[in-house]
C-alpha cells in the first residue's frame, strides 16, 4: 500500500514538472472598443494577433521551457483614467498578469504608474503620447511616439524648405498644447514667424471662423493638429471651401491623414503636408510582412496605422525579454532587458532609449498624393532617430 | 470692416439655418406633447447616413435629400406610434430614460452597419467650392444652408400663420385640454406633427453634415445644442426657435472670432444670460407667457 501511495506520489511530482515546463505568461491589455475611441483596442488586438500568428504564441525561455504568452483584453470604454485603473487592478490581483499594455490615452496611460511600481509590474504604452509619461514609474517602456517628436520635426522641415509664415490651429487638450508648442520652438528657431494661433474646442466640427481668421493673416501654411476622425475631416473641408488651398496656402498636419482615415477625405485633402513616425505603405520587408498578416487575417479590416505598430513592436520587445528572463523575473529585469534593444521595426529603425525607456525613431514628412487612384501618404523627408524633445529640454535631476 | 461683419454674419447664420433645421421638430414634440425626446439628434443622424450611403453610391444629391427626410420621417412615425405615444403623461423620468435608450440603440446600430469612422455626404461640385459674391469669394455650400434655411423656415411660418393645420397646432400647444375639447383629433396632430419635425430633423442632418459632421456618437455629442435651441427659443415655439438658432450660431462664430479661448464657454454663458432674462424663453407661445 505504502509503495502504491508513494507510487502516486512520484506520478504526481512527474506530472507536476510536466505542466511546469510550459509556463504561462499573461499580459493585460487595456485599451479602448466602444466610444469616441473604439478604434484602438480593436487596432492594437488585431496587430498583436498577427504578430502572434507569424511569431507563435509561444516563446522559449532561458532554460529552453515553453512559455505560452496569453493576452487578456479588457475594454477602457473611452472613459476616464478611473476606469483603465480599476481595470489595472482587477488584472493585477484577478488575473494575475504580469506585465500590462495597451493605453490609447495619455490619462489612461498615467493612471497606471502608482500599480506599476506596487505590483512591479511593466507596462507598455502602445500609443499614449504626452511626453512626461514614461518619468512616472520605472516600470514603463513606450513603442509609440511622444507629441514633440512631430511637432518639432514639422517645424523645422517646414523652415526649411520655404515656408515663412505660418498660422497654427490646435486643439484645446495636452497632446495639442505639446504640438503648439513644439511646433512654435522650432519653426521660430529656424527662422520662421507665426502670423496667428488658435486653440479649438477638443471636438470642435465647425471651424469656419478659424479658417476666415488664417486667411486674413496671409501666412504660407497653416499648422493643424486636432484628433483624428470627424474634427481633422471638417478642418480639411473647411480649409478648401473657404478658399485657403485655392491662394496657395499650404496645409501641415499630423496623425490625422493616417492611411485609416484617409478614404473619409475628399480629394481636397491631395497635397496636404504631414509629419508621422509610421508611413502604412513603406515598402521595408518588416512592413510587407506585418500588413500581409493583417490583411490575411482581418481582410479589409486590417489596415496597419500607428496603433498597429505600436502593439506589433510591444510584442517583438516583450518576447525578446521573456526568452532572456523567462516567466515569472522581476519586472525590473524585462524593462531592463528592453533597455537600448533595437529593431527593424515595420516603421523602420527603432529603439528603446537606454536612459528613458522611451522611443527612438525615424520620423518623416510625408505628402498625400493619388497612387493608383486612391489617396495615400508620401514619404518626401525622414529626420533619423529623433530622441524625444522635451526630455532633451527636461533633464532628470538628480 | 462693412465685409468683414458680413462675413461673420453669414458665417453665424449657416450654422443657425441647421440648427434650425434640426431643432424646429423637437420644439414641438416637447412644446406640444410635453414628451422629453433625447431622441431627436438620431432622426438627424439617421437622415444624414441615409444621404451619405445613397450619394457615395452614385445617387443625385437632391434625390438622396429627398430619401433621406422621407427615411426621417417614416422611422419617426413608426417610433412615435410604437415608443413615443406610450410615453404621453408618463412623467419626464420615463421619457428621459426610453428616449436616451433609443439614442444608444440607434448609435450601436450605425456603429454596426457603417462603422465607428466618420461618414461623408458628397456634396455635389459646385457647393464644395469658394464663390465669387461681389466683395469676396465665400463658401457655395454655406450659401447653400442659407437658402435651404430660409425657405424651410417660410414654408414653416406660411403653414403655421396660415394654414388651418397651423391653427390646430397653436391650439394645441397653447391648450391641449381644450383642443381635445372641442373635438380635435390630437392623436392624429401628434403624430403628423411628430413625422415632420423628424423628417426635417433628416434633412437637416444630411445637410448639415459639412458643419455637425457624420458619426456614431452624433446624436449624443450634438443634441445639447439643439435642446439648447428649444429651451433658449421657448418650448413650443417656432418663431422662438428660428431666433434663438440664429442668435446661438451668431453669438458662437462671433465669440470664436474675437476669444477664441473663450468660445466654448461664451456659447453657454450667452444661453445662461438668455435664460436668466427669459426663463420661459425668448418668443415662448401663449400657454406659457
Amino acid at each position: 500500500m505504502r509503495k502504491l501511495l508513494s507510487g502516486i506520489c512520484a506520478l504526481g511530482v512527474v506530472a507536476m514538472t510536466g505542466s511546469a515546463s510550459a509556463e504561462t505568461f499573461k499580459i493585460g491589455l487595456i485599451a479602448s472598443y466602444t466610444g469616441a475611441f473604439a478604434t484602438w483596442g480593436t487596432q492594437f488586438q488585431n496587430a498583436i494577433e498577427a504578430f502572434q500568428s507569424i511569431h507563435g504564441k509561444s516563446v522559449k525561455g532561458p532554460k529552453g521551457e515553453i512559455i505560452d504568452v496569453q493576452l487578456v483584453y479588457r475594454d477602457a470604454g473611452s472613459a476616464g483614467p478611473d476606469k483603465a485603473k480599476q481595470l489595472a487592478e482587477e488584472l493585477v490581483l484577478r488575473e494575475k498578469v504580469s506585465m500590462l499594455g495597451g493605453f490609447e490615452l495619455s490619462p489612461h496611460a498615467m493612471s497606471v504608474a502608482d500599480i506599476s511600481k506596487q505590483a512591479k509590474v511593466p507596462i507598455v504604452v502602445m500609443n499614449a503620447a504626452t511626453a512626461s509619461i514614461t518619468r512616472g514609474s520605472p516600470y514603463y517602456v513606450r513603442t509609440s511616439l511622444t507629441i514633440p517628436q512631430w511637432g518639432q520635426a514639422i517645424g523645422k522641415w517646414a523652415a526649411e524648405n520655404g515656408i515663412k509664415k505660418v498660422y497654427t490651429i490646435t486643439s484645446d487638450y495636452a497632446p495639442g498644447h505639446d504640438a503648439e508648442a513644439y511646433f512654435h520652438k522650432s519653426f521660430k528657431a529656424a527662422g520662421g514667424e507665426i502670423v496667428g494661433a488658435d486653440r479649438t474646442a477638443l471636438r470642435e466640427t465647425n471651424f469656419a471662423v478659424y479658417m476666415e481668421k488664417a486667411l486674413q493673416a496671409k501666412p504660407d501654411a497653416v499648422y493643424m493638429f486636432q484628433p483624428g476622425g470627424s474634427p481633422s475631416i471638417s478642418f480639411v473641408k473647411a480649409f478648401s471651401e473657404r478658399g485657403l488651398k485655392q491662394a496657395g496656402i499650404k496645409l501641415l498636419g499630423n496623425g490625422e491623414f493616417a492611411e485609416l482615415y484617409l478614404p473619409h477625405f475628399s480629394d481636397d485633402v491631395i497635397g496636404t503636408i504631414s509629419v508621422n513616425h509610421y508611413t502604412e505603405t513603406n515598402t521595408r520587408p518588416e512592413n510587407k510582412i506585418m500588413r500581409d498578416q493583417l490583411i490575411k487575417q482581418f481582410g479589409e479590416k486590417g489596415v496597419t496605422d500607428i496603433a498597429s505598430v505600436g502593439a506589433w513592436d510591444a510584442m517583438a520587445l516583450i518576447y525578446i525579454a521573456l526568452r532572456e528572463h523567462g516567466a515569472s523575473a522581476d519586472g525590473l529585469k524585462y524593462i531592463d532587458a528592453m533597455k537600448g534593444k533595437t529593431l527593424a521595426s515595420p516603421r523602420g529603425p527603432i529603439m528603446i532609449d537606454p536612459e528613458e525607456r522611451d522611443i527612438i525613431q525615424n520620423i518623416y514628412i510625408r505628402r498625400i498624393e493619388k497612387v493608383g487612384g486612391k489617396l495615400q501618404n508620401v514619404d518626401i523627408a525622414t529626420i533619423p532617430m529623433v530622441k524625444d524633445p522635451w526630455k532633451i529640454d527636461n533633464p532628470v535631476k538628480r | 470692416m462693412l465685409s468683414f461683419a458680413l462675413t461673420v454674419l453669414l458665417d453665424g447664420i449657416s450654422y443657425g439655418m441647421v440648427l434650425f433645421i434640426i431643432s424646429v421638430g423637437l420644439t414641438v414634440t416637447m412644446g406640444l406633447m410635453r414628451v422629453i425626446n433625447l431622441a431627436h439628434g438620431s432622426f438627424a443622424m439617421i437622415g444624414g447616413y441615409v444621404a451619405g450611403y445613397l450619394t457615395q453610391h452614385g445617387v443625385d444629391f437632391f434625390l438622396a435629400l429627398l430619401l433621406a427626410t422621407v427615411a426621417a420621417g417614416l422611422l419617426g412615425a413608426l417610433c412615435e406610434v410604437t415608443v413615443i405615444r406610450p410615453l404621453y403623461r408618463k412623467g419626464e423620468l420615463a421619457q428621459v430614460l426610453l428616449t436616451i435608450g433609443i439614442v444608444f440603440v440607434v448609435t450601436a446600430l450605425i456603429t454596426e452597419i457603417f462603422g465607428a469612422f466618420p461618414y461623408r455626404v458628397e456634396f455635389p461640385v459646385y457647393l464644395t467650392q469658394p464663390l465669387d459674391i461681389g466683395f469676396r469669394t465665400y463658401p457655395a455650400y454655406r450659401l447653400f444652408l442659407i437658402l435651404v434655411g430660409g425657405i424651410i423656415a417660410l414654408i414653416l411660418w406660411l403653414l403655421i400663420e396660415g394654414s388651418l393645420y397651423g391653427a390646430k397646432l397653436r391650439a394645441a400647444v397653447d391648450n391641449p385640454r381644450m383642443a381635445r375639447a372641442v373635438g380635435m383629433n390630437v392623436s392624429l396632430l401628434f403624430t403628423a406633427t411628430f413625422i415632420v419635425g423628424t423628417a426635417l430633423a433628416g434633412l437637416g442632418g444630411a445637410i448639415g453634415a459639412g458643419i455637425l459632421s457624420l458619426e456614431p456618437s452624433y446624436a449624443l455629442k450634438y443634441v445639447v445644442l439643439f435642446l439648447v435651441v428649444v429651451i433658449v427659443g421657448g418650448e413650443g415655439s417656432f418663431k422662438g426657435s428660428f431666433v434663438a438658432a440664429m442668435a446661438l450660431g451668431i453669438i458662437d462664430t462671433t465669440g470664436k472670432y474675437f476669444v477664441a479661448a473663450a468660445a466654448p464657454y461664451l456659447l453657454y454663458a450667452a444661453v445662461f444670460a438668455l435664460l436668466l432674462w427669459r426663463p420661459q424663453g425668448i418668443l415662448p407661445p401663449k400657454s406659457l407667457a
